[in-house]
């Protein structure tokens, strides 16, 4: 587990990770530098807000006007959806400063009043909510609606050498998000076992992002789709993030994907099973 | 003079047994290791990801 996508990417680089979850624009940046990997899948979609501060005075977009605003990086989707809703309202990106953060840290930033509010994904704009100091003031699908966010990008030479193992991976993903999809019970069982075993989080904060409301965040659809990483890319042309376009397959590999595209849930409900 | 001299030494010796075993045991990831071992098709991918939803 790292603590913020730059070491992530410097990981992949040195081939200490084979593959990882990246924030789509730093995805499409790096291959576009020619770092060898490629997205495959989605990691969710939505689930990311631009907070502020509960007691402050910001109500409305406009109303940002010279506020400090973290993002987890300069090449993030959280980034551009700011710029976006921004630009929505007549306003340029100088309008908001924005300053890059490690994701874990933007909370407690925000409770201190280090910051005026942040763009991230969950469960951090619920740890605000939870903690009392913080208030969404619009989840990305507002202003952008097949928001997507994290991507799972695989080195080349692992997708070349070992596809297999690509698959079992994206498979795992595909599988876990239609198991998630299915109800209430499945998002409470991933809260607790996610939070306790994997996040080091509390299960109640790992609920509250996956429940309230249940769309909150979304585990489909998952697939690569071409308009959605085109509107990345225009926005990342936009504001100087990509210094030329490339072409869907130069960045994506599809493959997998589409391999994926006819699984089923996982059979798991150990809710149901009976103890006596 | 010479039986205290080997009591500090001998002591020295347990506390670097002892520090280096507590090091193997708590900071070498041997899993991790263990899977660079193992021939290619074999070897688990590594995943790295930060705790978010």
């Amino acid at each position: 587990m790292f603590q913020g996508f730059p070491e992530i990417k410097e990981a992949l680089i040195s081939n200490r990770m084979q593959a990882g979850f990246l924030v789509a624009p730093m995805a499409m940046a790096l291959r576009s530098q020619g770092v060898p990997i490629k997205i495959v899948y989605l990691g969710h979609r939505y689930g990311s807000a631009v907070v502020v501060r509960e007691d402050g005075p910001v109500r409305s977009v406009p109303d940002l006007v010279g506020k400090t605003m973290a993002v987890p990086s300069r090449f993030s989707d959280e980034r551009l959806i700011m710029l976006k809703a921004l630009k929505q309202h007549g306003l340029p990106p100088t309008a908001v400063k924005l300053v890059e953060m490690s994701p874990p840290d933007v909370a407690g930033a925000l409770a201190a009043g280090a910051i005026d509010g942040f763009s991230m994904g969950e469960p951090y704009p619920s740890q605000a909510e939870l903690g009392g100091f913080g208030r969404v003031l619009f989840p990305a699908r507002e202003y952008w609606p097949d928001y997507m966010s994290c991507v799972l990008v695989v080195r080349d030479d692992v997708i070349e050498r070992r596809p297999q193992a690509v698959q079992v991976l994206v498979d795992g993903i595909a599988r876990s998000g239609l198991w998630l999809e299915q109800g209430r019970e499945e998002r409470e069982y991933a809260a607790e076992f996610v939070g306790r075993y994997y996040y080091s989080q509390p299960p109640a904060l790992l609920r509250h992002a996956l429940l309230e409301p249940i769309d909150r965040v979304m585990y489909t659809p998952l697939s690569p789709r071409r308009e959605d990483f085109e509107l990345v890319q225009d926005l990342m042309m936009e504001h100087g993030l990509l210094e030329r376009r490339m072409a869907f397959e130069e960045y994506v590999d599809i493959r997998f994907a589409e391999k994926a595209e006819h699984l089923t849930a996982w059979k798991y409900a150990p809710w149901l099973v009976d103890n006596d | 003079m010479k039986t205290q001299t080997k009591r500090v030494v001998l002591a020295v010796a347990a506390w670097l047994v002892v520090v280096s075993g507590l090091h193997l045991w708590l900071n070498v990831d041997w899993s991790s290791m263990r899977n660079e071992l193992r021939t290619e098709s074999e070897r688990k991918l590594n995943v790295a990801y930060i705790p978010v939803t």
